[in-house]
């Protein structure tokens, strides 16, 4: 059964990683707090919908997906990355206010996209008309329960994340938003045109959380709250890894992730459901039995609690 | 300096923000007051509407004590709100899976009681952090008592909810039954409309006295505990918290005394929605509440308690206001010549989203083009003794000395 959950870890992790790199890129460059990152992954899920709605299946498929989810999957990117981009030029750029104002606007941003969507779509789930499929013959000896459309979102976030890591390292752009993102008044006084940097920023981080978005929609269903439902456990992710840290929000991500699947492992350990009956002076029914429902309350926890232990995340520099 | 005793003294000294509110705010009670007199609006509806803006007005001074004063981003408001609800439900209620059957006010105790505990819970490890983290984490701490009580059915009967919650005043000597023994009235303010005035419109009378004097005492606490040394700490927190702590204030203490007594009112405005609505679920704990207190907070001004008392008022409006819209199918404009027809079918079968949509807009309008909000703190701050008899000579003696040109 822990191979199975680990497995589903892998698939809900890569999502998060995708939300969670862009957060953290976003955090770092434009310096806020951007809560409108969840309902972005959304835009860029029912972008994907309409276009595959519209393009249909187009022949032969990758992975059990047909090309036009692939087309699709781009045009969810694209949107997303377009709307976060007129998002950034109409309202954040003529601000001039510190993180909290912009923390708070943007959640104003989240509640105007997340209504918008919900006037076009209703707020009913939906789902990509794409078949659904078995789980892998070979791998259900070993109780892994893993369809080939798992595999295609592990595979697209890999080579995502992998194209991300030769920008950052291999790029002029790359080496110019790490500047950016250690310091921003040096990186202006090198001569390094922060302007163009933050808007390539905004376009990179949302593009990402757009394709993070359809992937959700694939793995679970589309909803106008799956992006805003999800914000949280990105922030944990992003702060478990270190704000402003792109490695530190795959390592962040991947961890709350794994960890989010593995919450069934927990009511199964037979110290917390039997309490009661090793400790003295208590009742013998008392027991802390942590369900699956608690999943995310177990990320958040971890949340706050590197907040107070290690400030700078795991992949950061200690205080 | 009274409304009554020189009207036009007063309305000369406000600002320009200020008559705008003030006219807006006659208008809107004009226009109430048409409604209730014409009868389109039930006397126990507008009753109603008082209590949940009263309700409204709590929340935004509990966290206008905690944002306005001392900075702090709290958005675990809708936690806070939703635990003095239960507090009192669980108490009081019939159908409670723990207590039950006592008085209102002891689950007034209780639920107060709870929010402190709860508030120094989230706030030990909380007010240490950063700001923006402080944001980040008050959320996840409010999600998580939110899956606590969705969850734990044998303490809270999780998502069925609370049912059987007595009114405020049960088991009080007179008070409890007044709304029975009160005469039916009946109004006739214009002929042709007629107000009946039963049980329901007294027993909503007595909950808005409930609110009126929760809304009193909490404006009246805040009020003086803002202009005094306390309060003055408070906002040196929040304009520069290296500064208070270079004067040898304990920041992490005064933080902290600032965030259990906004939490406290919170509680209160819980308190209040329990014995008003007499039945809680898990969903009144949505973060959205946090959200429209936020707004009402930011829209009445950060750090206003008369501007918190309006940005509820607005809150309310909003969120009831929209109600009415899905009544509407279509509306003809008849111009004589050419009848417009417009198909609103749009809005009202898009209530929800819409109701999102305006609180977003005004979200960013608001922080975009008036981040201090509608009545930013002026004069309240102040001991009314200081700005009533300026020292007449004092400004410009200052001037002078600045400008360099002393007697000597």
């Amino acid at each position: 059964m822990v191979l199975d959950l680990l497995a589903s870890g892998l698939v809900f992790s890569s999502i998060i990683v995708l939300g969670s790199i862009g957060l953290s890129l976003i955090y770092s460059i434009a310096n806020f707090a951007n809560f409108a990152h969840g309902d972005t992954m959304t835009v860029g899920a029912y972008a994907a919908f309409v276009t595959f709605g519209a393009v249909g299946g187009l022949g032969f498929g990758i992975l059990g997906l047909p090309l036009g989810f692939f087309v699709a999957l781009l045009v969810g990117i694209v949107a997303a990355a377009v709307v976060a981009v007129v998002t950034e030029k109409i309202v954040y750029d003529g601000m001039n206010a510190g993180s909290i104002e912009l923390l708070i606007t943007s959640i104003g941003i989240a509640f105007i996209y997340r209504a918008i969507i919900q006037m076009g779509f209703g707020a009913d789930f939906t789902r990509f008309d794409v078949q659904t499929l078995r789980p892998i013959e070979a791998l259900l000896p070993y109780g892994v329960r893993v369809t080939l459309h798992d595999v295609a979102i592990v595979v697209s976030a890999i080579i995502l994340v992998g194209s991300l890591h030769a920008l950052l390292q291999y790029t002029d752009l790359g080496r110019k938003m790490r500047a950016m993102a250690d310091n921003p008044d040096l990186a202006r006084v090198s001569g390094i045109r922060t302007d163009r940097v933050k808007l390539w920023t905004w376009i990179i981080g949302a593009g990402l959380a757009g394709s993070g978005g359809v992937f959700l929609g694939l793995y679970n269903q589309l909803s106008p709250r799956m992006g805003f439902n999800l914000l949280l456990l990105i922030f944990a992710a992003v702060i478990l890894g270190g704000i402003g840290s792109v490695y530190g929000a795959m390592l962040g991500g991947f961890l709350i992730g794994v960890i989010n699947q593995l919450t069934p492992v927990l009511s199964d350990i037979r110290f917390l459901t039997e309490m009661g009956a090793m400790l003295p002076l208590v009742p013998d029914s008392f027991g802390i039995v942590i369900g699956i429902e608690y999943a995310n309350a177990i990320a958040f926890v971890i949340m706050v609690a590197v907040l107070l232990v290690r400030p700078n995340g795991i992949a950061g520099e200690a205080v | 300096m009274g409304v009554l005793s020189d009207p036009k003294g007063y309305w000369a000294d406000l600002t320009r923000a200020e008559r705008g509110v003030v006219a807006s705010v006659v208008a809107f009670a004009v226009l109430l007051l048409a409604g209730l007199l014409t009868g389109a609006l039930s006397p126990t509806y507008f009753l109603f509407l008082v209590g949940i803006a009263g309700m409204y007005a709590l929340l935004s001074f509990g966290l206008n004590s905690q944002w306005g004063f001392s900075g702090l981003i709290n958005f675990s408001v809708a936690a806070f709100f939703g635990i003095g609800a239960y507090g009192t439900a669980l108490m009081s209620a019939d159908s409670s899976p723990i207590a039950g059957g006592y008085l209102p006010i002891v689950g007034l105790f209780v639920a107060l009681a709870v929010a402190g505990v709860l508030a120094l819970a989230i706030g030990i490890p909380t007010l240490r952090l950063r700001a923006d983290y402080l944001a980040i984490a008050s959320l996840g701490l409010a999600e998580v008592v939110r899956l606590v009580v969705l969850n734990e059915r044998q303490l809270t009967n999780g998502s069925a909810g609370v049912r059987g919650i007595p009114q405020f005043f049960e088991g009080w000597p007179v008070l409890a039954t007044l709304p029975q023994q009160m005469p039916g009235l009946v109004v006739r303010p214009f002929p042709g409309t007629e107000l009946v005035l039963e049980t329901p419109f007294w027993g909503a009378l007595l909950n808005v006295a409930v609110v009126v004097a929760f809304v009193g005492v909490s404006y009246g606490i805040l009020r003086r505990a803002h202009r005094s040394p306390w309060g003055r700490v408070l906002r040196t927190i929040r304009a520069d918290e290296d500064l208070a702590r270079a004067l040898g204030k304990n920041t992490y203490a005064f933080k902290m005394q600032s965030f259990v007594l906004g939490s406290l009112i919170m509680a209160l405005a819980g308190v209040f929605y329990a014995h008003l609505n007499l039945f809680v679920s898990p969903g009144d704990l949505d973060p959205v509440t946090t959200f429209y207190v936020w707004v009402a907070v930011i829209l009445g001004g950060s750090g206003s308690n008369r501007g918190a008392l309006f940005g509820g008022v607005v809150i309310v409006t909003i969120r009831e206001g929209t109600r009415f819209l899905s009544g509407l199918s279509e509306f003809v404009l008849d111009l004589g010549v050419v009848a417009l027809q417009f198909d609103l079918s749009f809005i009202s079968s898009n209530v929800a989203p819409l109701r999102f949509l305006l609180i977003g807009v005004l979200i960013v309008v608001l922080m975009r083009y008036r981040p201090q909000g509608m009545l930013p703190p002026q004069r309240e701050l102040i001991w009314p003794s200081v700005v009533d008899d300026p020292p007449s000579k004092l400004e410009s003696g200052v001037r002078g000395v600045k400008a360099g040109e002393s007697d000597e």
